[in-house]
């Protein structure tokens, strides 16, 4: 009698305490997998390249400042520019250090180089509030580019287009 | 519909009572899901909401001299009506678009429980999947038409109050009327697929928590966070993954040389959302013990 009990005993704990063993065993494989495959991801992630950069920014203000200073201009009655004779040059960089001149932020400096409607170069700095979407916000020198409201050749008041402007870029 | 239907049923416990030929169709449960929708008080009023609130909008806003200059359009609402649509998409993004939807997305499943009808539904001719698929239909139809609403109306509103005035594109050049009504309803249907995926993350909270106000709550403070996490400037490629993030798509197609990478990887990842959640949802309403409690 006393015999078939610690049996059974041990028959029916040795497995049991295994199968434990092995679902824990299996268990921790499969969230140490888990863990892996997540940092893995993570890194591969986090190590791709910045979606606001210097060659975007610069990409986007340019045209985008030609074609509303070809628009202040008409409205000023001075019609017969073009974005290509505007030919607007912006030289971007970010003002914090250490940011390598790519990603969001409100302290992105431009200098823009472009020649006006009698052919003489012109040059202002703008600062831009550029969001993580690729959208920004730009403002210009007043002294250079004028007021935000300007009576246009109707002697109208009307918004100038360059006092400060919206532009977005593909950060894709 | 139903040969599928009838030839599963055979094989299980419903083998006793066999479900007549016609009956059962998801077409029928959807038809009366959007029945229960129409008769309720919350989503005439949504509608009526999206119908008037655009025009009231306008009219505030052109009382005031301040501009809403930090969103993008902002500045041009009182020179060009076709600018009010777009200056509400992008502001709608921020919260109201994951409310519209869960409005009713996250009530449609937990309100059964709220009143205690599972076993009711279930007993009728219509299983489970059946039930779940009517249901998602009806809330994708509810967000599809909270959108056409709100987009028509926004459009009517500008255009009626402010003008059909050329619009400022996203580039510094001036679009036609026609062009611009065609670009403002274009920006607006790129809203659909995220707006989709919030609807699919509303019926899954409602579902697995079993409840209305966090169906309806839930993804809303979901979209807020993941705004947070944008505007904290975030990694760019987890923010790629974010459902807000396709809500920006439609600034591709208001630029001069439009670009659609947005528009593409937002689908996608509006997609990934819609299938996960569904997946996630459908799973747990089909195990889900409704006999016992």
């Amino acid at each position: 009698m006393p015999r078939p009990t610690p049996d059974r005993s041990c028959g029916v704990r040795a497995p049991r305490g295994r199968l434990v063993r092995r679902a824990r065993l299996a268990g921790r494989a499969r969230l140490a997998g888990t863990v892996v495959i997540a940092a893995a991801l993570t890194a591969m992630l986090v190590g791709c390249s910045a979606d606001v950069t210097r060659p975007r920014v610069e990409g986007s203000l340019g045209p985008v400042f030609a074609n509303l200073y070809v628009q202040q201009q008409t409205l000023l009655g001075h019609p017969g520019l073009t974005p290509t004779s505007v030919a607007a040059r912006p030289t971007c960089h970010r003002s914090t250090p250490g940011s390598h001149d790519k990603g969001a932020g409100s302290d992105w400096i431009c200098q823009v180089g472009w020649t006006d409607g009698t052919g003489r170069p012109q040059s202002g700095k703008f600062e831009l509030q550029v969001r993580s979407n690729g959208c920004y916000q730009a403002g210009g020198p007043t002294k250079i580019i004028g007021p935000i409201m300007i009576r246009n050749a109707a002697g109208k008041n009307v918004i100038n287009p360059v006092f400060e402007f919206d532009g977005c870029f593909d950060t894709t | 519909m139903t040969a599928p239907v009838t030839t599963t049923s055979t094989d299980g416990p419903a083998m006793v009572r066999p479900r007549p030929v016609g009956r059962g169709r998801v077409i029928t449960a959807y038809r009366w899901e959007i029945a229960k929708l129409a008769a309720q008080a919350r989503t005439r009023a949504t509608l009526a909401v999206c119908l008037v609130a655009p025009f009231v909008f306008v009219v505030l806003l052109d009382r005031q001299d301040r501009l809403p200059k930090d969103t993008l359009y902002g500045r041009w609402v009182h020179a060009s009506g076709f600018a009010t649509p777009l200056l509400i998409l992008g502001f709608a993004a921020q919260w109201v678009f994951p409310l519209l939807t869960c409005l009713v997305a996250g009530d449609i499943f937990a309100s059964e429980d709220q009143h205690g009808t599972w076993k009711t539904i279930l007993t009728r001719s219509h299983s489970r999947s059946q039930i779940f698929w009517a249901k998602t239909l009806a809330a994708t139809t509810f967000a599809t038409a909270v959108l056409t609403v709100l987009a028509l109306s926004c459009l009517t509103a500008g255009v009626l109050l402010v003008g059909h005035q050329p619009l400022e594109s996203l580039s510094g050049t001036l679009l036609p009327a026609g062009r611009a009504a065609g670009l403002v309803l274009a920006a607006w249907a790129t809203a659909l697929p995220p707006l989709l995926g919030f609807t699919a993350l509303g019926i899954m909270i409602s579902v697995l928590t079993r409840s209305s106000p966090a169906g309806i709550v839930g993804p809303i403070i979901l979209g807020l966070l993941m705004q947070l996490y944008a505007f904290l400037n975030g990694a760019d490629a987890i923010r790629h993954l974010l459902l807000v993030t396709p809500f920006d798509a439609w600034h591709g197609l208001l630029a001069a040389h439009p670009y659609y990478g947005p528009l593409r990887d937002g689908t996608l990842v509006s997609a990934g959302y819609l299938v996960l959640c569904l997946a996630v949802a459908f799973t747990a309403l089909r195990r889900r013990d409704i006999t016992g409690g």
